[in-house]
């Protein structure tokens, strides 16, 4: 069946069976990678994905239901299992569909040149990139990854109070993980790029970076147990931002999971860091004019010099409080509607490199995290975690450091920032994109050999 | 699901540009989500995913393509895309497909899909009321239940047409005690591979769920776990999951194939204590990570890995199979079609030993008692990982003392696994979903209580 035929059957059998409103959120998108080893194309993936979300007010309760398939079979599973999970909502808040007729950004995440690279264009990039890893340096041994991949989709939302939008987006990315060794030494690493124009992809610099993250892993050792000084870079910072940002979900506050729960106007983070989360940035496919409930988006600061100024936002949450949704609603075919940033990101200050590192003295600087899966509390912004990076003395970098635990608290960090530096970068592309310039902090508590060794 | 011939044709299409192999899985499921959160029913989500992915080899290059479109019309383009990227010299395939239905080890008795929404609600329900009873600290209870039938279909140029049907039903609970500004969280989350009969007498969700709750209550009154290098003894259960991590990853086809694993080339070596066998087993009736067949229609098999410290054998798909020259070991598995399969784990466990559990812990001097542990990562080209503690105790003169909280265990697979000096009696297994290239799949952990002589602990 054609979408809009199936649509229009839907929602007709919608109303027949007590739906008093409802909701089509169709998502398509077309996806393509290419793996390489040693030269040789490993793997090759096609894809053509095509989701319908159904959602509707039965009884005031919204009923959800999704499906793959469009025919007679999947409109009874629609409309049957969202009107069965309608009645079985007990949670009173009240639920919205939103009538549209916004004031949409017109910003288009969509490029053409980078349609027009074909399959076997990137093929041959992910060789390339491949093999500039491997030419990086003599150490360099292969690759445990390297691959180019695209994506390209479009959404569109459509409702029976007159909401019709649609927003398409397409990026091209790769990866390279070059592994390095010297003697009985091993190491591995990463880098990785996301361009939403052909002019971004720089194979060269993700291979250089890959490859020097490889070989610095390889060495280093431990340090004694203690708290420390740390410059944290971007992409750490970023994925610790990532790994918290639930809790700047006005969700998770109502529902009691966020410490940050009616703490608005007040200074939950030290002065020099503003947290902003814009949805039209011009780089990044997380952009879009408008949320996963048709609402037009804005960006927005989150904390403003060190004042938490807003949580983020959707139509239920926001009637809650009382106050104007940010647009924050996410949600794909086969999920209810929640809450997530966009580009969420930490605001460059104005320190160069070499005024962080003077300012540092002694510390460390930390690299990479790992672990955040598992090593992070997003309820009690606790953390635990894996780390690398390197020594700092005098504010010079004398040493890398590896194997140990670096430990903290993220709302103690918030306000243990003491300068952000210029340099922001954004981590891996999703849904949601995080970005933060590297952070000088107080204090770390890092883990690594005990001091009597 | 498909009618054989469309099978057959679409995997002609696949192979009419060359390639030595094609094959075809579809996929049909059905779930279902229910959340009660603080008592309510907050979110009920029913969906359907369905289609089909389609793959050639070409000696060991491998082409992935998938589509929701099932149709003859959606398959033959799918191989067709399949077939142009693979772009070698055209041959006519002659394929014949054999049908059968994969035969069924884990009885269901309840299909889950079948089951009323307001008797799954009611379960979740009993689960939050016993989780709340425990403490006046528990701020917040959540649970969950998640159930899905799937019907897959999988047919390979050699001839191949198998069906099977997987059903799921788990349970989950998180419960948050708060107190003094703080949050701590404790969880559980039993599954099987079976349907809603999981409830009766297999699991019970009110004792699980006060357990979660007494976790809670235990790590908010904990102090910070101390750092530096100790002796840990790690519980059965989810314990398991140091080894899944440290060392299943790394006995994987898709990294050993490829030399990015610190065992590659080890097979009949010394790679762990004498102490240490180790198995995975994918063939355990109803157990969460047991399949009739894999991913690829091979049927499952009870693999060793590793024998009284010796490495036996690797994890192996077929695919990685070839480039290694060994063939599957039936752990070809993916989330969905629209994964192509790679190895992966089943339900992995350290084999019950010879050690009492109160020695253990008696005979450690000064040292961290991880009963309960959370999730980690490892990365397989160094062994290096780390894990998360979520109730952990100091011991202090072989005897457990307070709790801690926040450890979290960092080293490499290939020490610990040499390290370890004791394995208890009593083994038992934990439900995960673990995440690799071929997406989130259900899988077991288990272990007997094991100890570790040295192991760098961060806290704060």
């Amino acid at each position: 069946m054609q979408t809009n035929a199936f649509i229009e059957k839907l929602f007709a059998r919608a109303k027949e069976a007590g739906f008093t409103a409802c909701e089509a959120f169709v998502s398509e998108s077309e996806s393509f990678s290419a793996g390489v080893f040693k030269g040789e194309l490993i793997s090759y993936e096609s894809e053509d994905r095509f989701g319908l979300g159904f959602r509707g007010l039965y009884n005031g309760k919204m009923g959800y239901a999704s499906t793959q398939v469009l025919d007679d079979d999947a409109i009874e599973l629609l409309v049957g299992g969202a009107k069965e999970n309608a009645s079985l909502i007990e949670d009173e808040d009240r639920q919205f569909l939103h009538p549209g007729g916004d004031d949409y950004a017109r910003i288009d995440s969509w490029n053409d040149g980078l349609e027009q690279i074909t399959a076997a264009e990137k093929i041959a990039m992910a060789r390339a990139l491949e093999e500039k890893a491997l030419g990086q340096d003599g150490r360099i041994e292969q690759t445990d990854g390297c691959q180019v991949f695209s994506s390209a989709g479009t959404t569109t939302i459509v409702n029976t109070l007159g909401l019709n939008v649609t927003a398409r987006g397409n990026l091209l990315g790769g990866y390279v993980a070059p592994t390095a060794r010297d003697g009985e030494r091993v190491g591995s690493g990463y880098s990785l790029f996301a361009a939403v124009k052909p002019e971004d992809i720089d194979l060269e610099k993700t291979a250089k970076e890959a490859a020097e993250r490889a070989i610095a892993s390889m060495y280093g050792d431990s340090v004694p147990s203690g708290h420390m000084r740390a410059l944290i870079r971007p992409e750490a910072a970023a994925e610790l931002l990532a790994t918290f940002s639930g809790v700047f979900s006005a969700d998770a506050a109502q529902k009691g999971l966020s410490l940050l729960k009616g703490r608005e106007g007040e200074q939950v983070a030290a002065k020099c860091v503003t947290l902003v989360d814009d949805p039209h940035r011009a780089d990044s496919a997380a952009s879009s004019p408008f949320d996963g409930e048709g609402v037009a988006t804005a960006r927005h600061d989150i904390i403003k010099d060190g004042v938490l100024v807003t949580l983020l936002h959707n139509l239920k949450t926001a009637n809650k409080q009382g106050v104007k949704t940010t647009a924050n609603a996410t949600r794909s075919y086969n999920s209810t509607v929640g809450i997530a940033p966009t580009n969420f990101f930490i605001q460059p200050g104005a320190c160069a490199e070499e005024e962080l590192l003077a300012a540092l003295g002694d510390g460390l600087i930390i690299t990479d995290v790992e672990g955040l899966h598992a090593g992070a509390n997003a309820i009690s912004g606790d953390f635990s975690l894996s780390a690398k990076g390197h020594r700092v003395e005098g504010g010079r970098v004398v040493a890398p450091v590896k194997q140990i635990t670096v430990a903290g608290n993220f709302f103690a960090l918030l306000k243990d920032v003491e300068a952000v530096g210029a340099d922001l970068r954004f981590g891996y592309p999703g849904g949601s994109w995080f970005g933060s310039p590297t952070l000088l902090v107080r204090a770390l508590s890092v883990a690594g050999k005990d001091a009597e060794d | 699901m498909i009618p054989k011939t469309i099978l057959r044709d679409a995997l002609a299409r696949a192979l009419s540009q060359g390639g030595d192999f094609a094959e075809i899985f579809c996929q049909d499921r059905r779930s279902n989500v229910l959340v009660l959160l603080d008592g309510r029913l907050t979110d009920a989500v029913t969906g359907r995913l369905h289609g089909a992915g389609i793959r050639v080899y070409n000696g060991l290059n491998s082409v992935y393509v998938h589509t929701n479109d099932t149709s003859r019309e959606g398959l033959l383009r799918a191989a067709q895309k399949a077939a142009d990227a693979v772009g070698a010299k055209p041959e006519v395939p002659d394929i014949a497909l054999v049908g059968s239905i994969a035969p069924n080890r884990h009885a269901v008795r309840a299909l889950p899909m079948d089951v009323p929404g307001a008797k799954k609600a009611a379960l979740l329900a009993r689960a939050s009321a016993a989780a709340r009873g425990v403490s006046a600290e528990i701020a917040q209870v959540s649970a969950s239940l998640r159930t899905s039938e799937t019907d897959v279909l999988i047919a390979n140029s050699e001839g191949l047409c198998v069906e099977d049907a997987r059903v799921y039903t788990r349970f989950a609970v998180s419960a948050v005690a708060a107190g003094g500004g703080e949050n701590q969280t404790g969880s559980e989350s039993p599954g099987a591979l079976m349907g809603f009969e999981l409830f009766d007498g297999r699991v019970d969700v009110e004792a699980r769920a006060r357990q979660a709750a007494e976790r809670a209550v235990t790590m908010l009154h904990a102090e910070p776990c101390p750092a530096g290098v100790m002796p840990v003894v790690i519980d059965g259960g989810f314990g398991g999951v140091i080894f899944h991590e440290a060392c299943g990853h790394s006995l994987e086809a898709a990294a050993v194939a490829f030399g990015n694993s610190e065992f590659c080339g080890k097979l009949g070596q010394q790679i762990a204590s004498e102490k240490v066998t180790a198995v995975d087993d994918g063939t355990i009736a109803n157990e969460w990570g047991s399949l009739n067949i894999d991913d690829e229609g091979n049927p499952t098999t009870r693999l060793v890995l590793i024998e009284n410290g010796i490495l036996k054998n690797y994890m192996v798909d077929r695919l990685n199979g070839r480039r290694m020259g060994l063939p599957s070991t039936g752990s070809g598995r993916r989330q969905d079609y629209t994964f192509a399969p790679t190895s992966r784990m089943r339900n992995t466990t350290i084999e019950p030993g010879t050690d009492d559990e109160a020695e253990i812990i008696a005979s450690c001097g000064d040292g961290l008692y991880a009963k309960v542990m959370g999730g980690g990562s490892v990365n397989p080209v160094t062994g290096e990982f780390n894990f998360a503690v979520s109730e952990g105790y100091l011991i202090r003169g072989g005897r457990i003392d307070r709790p801690v909280r926040g450890a979290m265990l960092i080293g490499r697979g290939a020490e610990v696994l040499r390290k370890i000096d004791r394995v208890g009696r009593n083994m038992w297994m934990a439900q995960g979903m673990c995440g690799a290239s071929s997406g989130s799949i259900p899988t077991n952990v288990g272990q007997p209580m094991i100890r570790v002589t040295d192991i760098t602990v961060g806290g704060r």
